[in-house]
């Protein structure tokens, strides 16, 4: 009998996994009848998140007798790593969270359930188009948005008012946010204000967060997929022009040198310590920058180009395709994306709702609550067709291109035009289109 | 001493058991004594093919089909491996390993070396020492690179203040391609030369010192001692710490992937982080375990060197 990959990974990890997993909480230990109504969930989280979940999955227990919901937290660092070696065993949990550049690794290969069957008729209704378009793929319907996030700037006030800045020049509407000429100006005034060793701003695309840089693109009206999710279609002025401007940060000096895509040190961690007066950065440090920054801050609009463009970032909750129970699975999706609970998670995580109805003036945050319109405000300027692209199924394949390529444009090893060439050729490789 | 158990080639018949060997084999209990060893050796070679051989096998089988990171691949034949000819990527990651491996081997063992001596003589609070240079041993490879994280941030980090502070410029460890090289050989060598260090002090304490007084009699002064007499009589130890310092800087993962990232520009990837992209980043499992195998073969090649000098070279001692 010949023997493929799927039989050798069965039967080695029918012998390791239980020596290896059973002290990770991976072992199913609830006797075989007792699975009939529990779901296992597999999620990374803040403790903030976590205590979301578990509220959450309470009420859920309660509003539906005889299920119930096991969580399984994990750290990030290891989620998908173990998230892949299980769907490849067969062993899955019923439901796991999932970002939304990663959605379409896992959704585009046959490993979510289509959901579209067993959703109440006005889920679609229910949601933003942005946050719709995220979770489809193909005809199908693979997960629920739980909550997004997006790339807003924080500003340390003190070091502006050190560099003669007044704090009325920050804007405070999406329609007047600087637009690329103006950040130039900006940085410019900043370098010249700053001591040497303080830098105008970083930004965060190191390691995954690549997918930021992209709002740079959108920003200037490009794209990187056709409509098809396939087609490379990032060889344009569109692309040279986010580029140049984001290398432009590196040769006039408005970032650290070490805020490069493969940089082991994160671009908030610069704004914490006050290396640099601006950060590019989700609601969700809002928290930590409430304890940690001795300074005076506050947030403002990422900048606009030809039109404005940011990311969606944020998370899924998906089932997985061989689930014994997809009815239960769509069940909990429906309930924990409800308005209540969803509303409860992200005003307590600094996060911003995938709801229209939630995601509007009335949101609140916990902590500086004043700030939640301007994130709100930012996540109301994402493009559908811009969330479209990054819930491609290549993506996973995509992301390595995107961080050699820019990396190499961001150390001055390859000029603009050398770089987008490189990223059209390596997006379509790693698509096939 | 090691000298009355060198063999004696001309008087045995090699492939000829002896009588008394034949007889050895027969006493009784020699069965009862065989049985008992190997079921003492059992658990271990049942790990060692659950958890190395199987896996390995496996791998080769992955390594021979095209993969998308679920599901069943298909068979591919030897295509991974023609894509790694054409892989620039690849050949920058196996430049970049072959340069490490260059840099980091002689260092750490000429440090280890080094320091291996001094603690062999009398020195005051020597255990202290000792235990302080095998420290770094204890330390996780991950922490060792955070720890690195810390040292060589370019901005904040503790290396760049202490060069102000004294009037030097600061390096740029993280954004120019040199120096982030420099950073993580650094790191590697200061995790490393304590383990060199307890083996050749290990060396060095199986050297008798009647040789030396012999030497100091023949005139030889304190570097020719060290030249003619330590540095011969440490060359099983230096040739076992060459294979396995080639073995190590071939498997560096931890260091890397935590303290550049393969960065600047690619600068510091090495065979491990680029697998590593390819398997669990892009899924392209297939591709990736063609690059472990590649991986395997030098290992594989370095192991048998190691255990030919091992069998040759302890008779010369």
């Amino acid at each position: 009998m010949p023997v493929t990959r799927r039989s050798f990974l069965a039967g080695s990890g029918a012998l390791a996994l239980p020596f290896l997993l059973a002290s990770c909480g991976f072992v199913q230990t609830a006797p075989a009848e007792k699975r009939q109504g529990t779901l296992t969930f597999t999620t990374w989280g803040t403790d903030a998140e976590l205590a979301g979940f578990r509220a959450a999955i309470a009420a859920f227990e309660a509003a539906n007798e005889g299920s119930t919901v096991e969580l399984n937290a994990v750290p990030y660092e290891q989620m998908f790593t173990n998230i892949d070696a299980q769907l490849q065993a067969g062993n899955p949990p019923d439901i796991f969270r999932v970002p939304y550049y990663t959605f379409g690794a896992y959704a585009g290969r046959g490993q979510l359930l289509d959901l579209k069957p067993l959703l109440s008729a006005d889920r679609q209704a229910q949601f933003t188009p942005q946050a719709w378009a995220a979770v489809q793929n193909g005809d199908g319907t693979f997960g629920l948005p739980h909550h997004t996030d997006t790339s807003a700037i924080l500003v340390n006030l003190d070091l502006f008012r050190q560099a003669g800045i007044d704090a009325s020049e920050i804007p405070t509407s999406p329609e007047n946010a600087w637009t690329w000429d103006q950040l130039d100006a900006l940085g410019e005034r900043l370098r010249a204000g700053l001591p040497a060793d303080r830098w105008p701003w970083a930004y965060n695309w190191q390691g995954n967060g690549v997918t930021r840089w992209l709002s740079l693109l959108f920003q200037s009206d490009g794209a990187f997929l056709e409509s098809d999710q396939k087609t490379p279609a990032i060889d344009s002025d569109a692309a040279r022009e986010a580029v140049a401007f984001s290398s432009s940060f590196f040769t006039k000096n408005y970032v650290p040198a070490n805020n490069t895509i493969a940089s082991s040190s994160y671009a908030a961690e610069s704004w914490f310590s006050q290396s640099v007066a601006m950060v590019w950065s989700g609601a969700f440090q809002i928290p930590d920058a409430d304890t940690t920054a001795d300074f005076e801050w506050t947030a403002t609009y990422a900048p606009r180009n030809v039109r404005a463009g940011s990311d969606f970032g944020g998370n899924a909750l998906v089932a997985t395709a061989n689930t014994q129970q997809p009815e239960l699975a769509a069940a909990f999706l429906e309930f924990v994306t409800d308005a209540a609970p969803m509303r409860d998670f992200c005003r307590a995580a600094s996060l911003l709702p995938t709801r229209g109805d939630l995601l509007n003036d009335q949101l609140e945050f916990d902590v500086r609550p004043e700030l939640a319109p301007v994130f709100a405000g930012q996540a109301s300027l994402v493009q559908p067709q811009d969330v479209a692209q990054v819930a491609s199924p290549s993506m996973s394949a995509i992301l390595p291109v995107l961080k050699e390529q820019l990396d190499l444009a961001f150390t001055g090893a390859q000029d603009a035009a050398t770089t987008v060439t490189n990223l059209q050729s390596g997006i379509g490789a790693a698509t096939g289109g | 001493m090691a000298d009355t158990a060198v063999a004696r080639p001309g008087l045995s018949r090699p492939g000829r058991p002896e009588r008394g060997e034949r007889m050895r084999t027969r006493r009784p209990g020699a069965r009862r004594e065989a049985l008992a060893a190997y079921g003492f050796l059992a658990p271990n070679y049942l790990l060692l093919l659950v958890f190395v051989l199987v896996p390995l096998v496996g791998a080769f089988f992955v390594s021979l089909q095209r993969t998308d990171g679920f599901g069943d691949g298909t068979f591919a034949g030897l295509d991974n491996y023609a894509r790694l000819v054409g892989d620039p990527l690849f050949w920058r990651a196996l430049g970049n390993t072959v340069l490490f491996t260059l840099l980091v081997t002689p260092l750490s063992m000429l440090l280890g070396l080094v320091a291996a001596t001094l603690l062999n003589t009398a020195l005051p609070v020597r255990p202290l020492w000792r235990s302080l240079l095998i420290l770094p041993m204890a330390v996780s490879g991950v922490a060792t690179a955070l720890i690195g994280v810390l040292v060589f941030d370019q901005n904040s980090g503790i290396l760049n203040r202490i060069l102000t502070a004294v009037g030097l410029s600061p390096v740029t460890w993280q954004s120019d391609p040199v120096p982030a090289f420099a950073t993580i050989v650094l790191a590697t060598v200061w995790w490393r030369t304590g383990f060199n260090m307890l083996i050749y002090l290990a060396g060095l304490q199986g050297i008798g010192p009647d040789l030396y007084e012999a030497a100091t009699l023949d005139g030889a002064n304190r570097w020719q001692r060290f030249r003619n007499v330590t540095i011969p009589l440490l060359g099983p130890t230096s040739f076992f710490l060459v294979v396995l310092n080639v073995i190590f800087s071939f498997q560096v993962f931890d260091i890397v992937f935590v303290l550049t990232g393969g960065g600047p520009g690619g600068a510091t990837s090495v065979l491990v982080t680029y697998a590593y992209e390819t398997g669990f980043v892009t899924r392209d499992q297939g591709y990736a375990a063609a690059i472990g195998m590649v991986l395997f073969l030098f290992a594989l090649v370095f192991a048998a060197a190691q255990y030919r000098a091992s069998r040759t070279k302890d008779v010369v001692e």
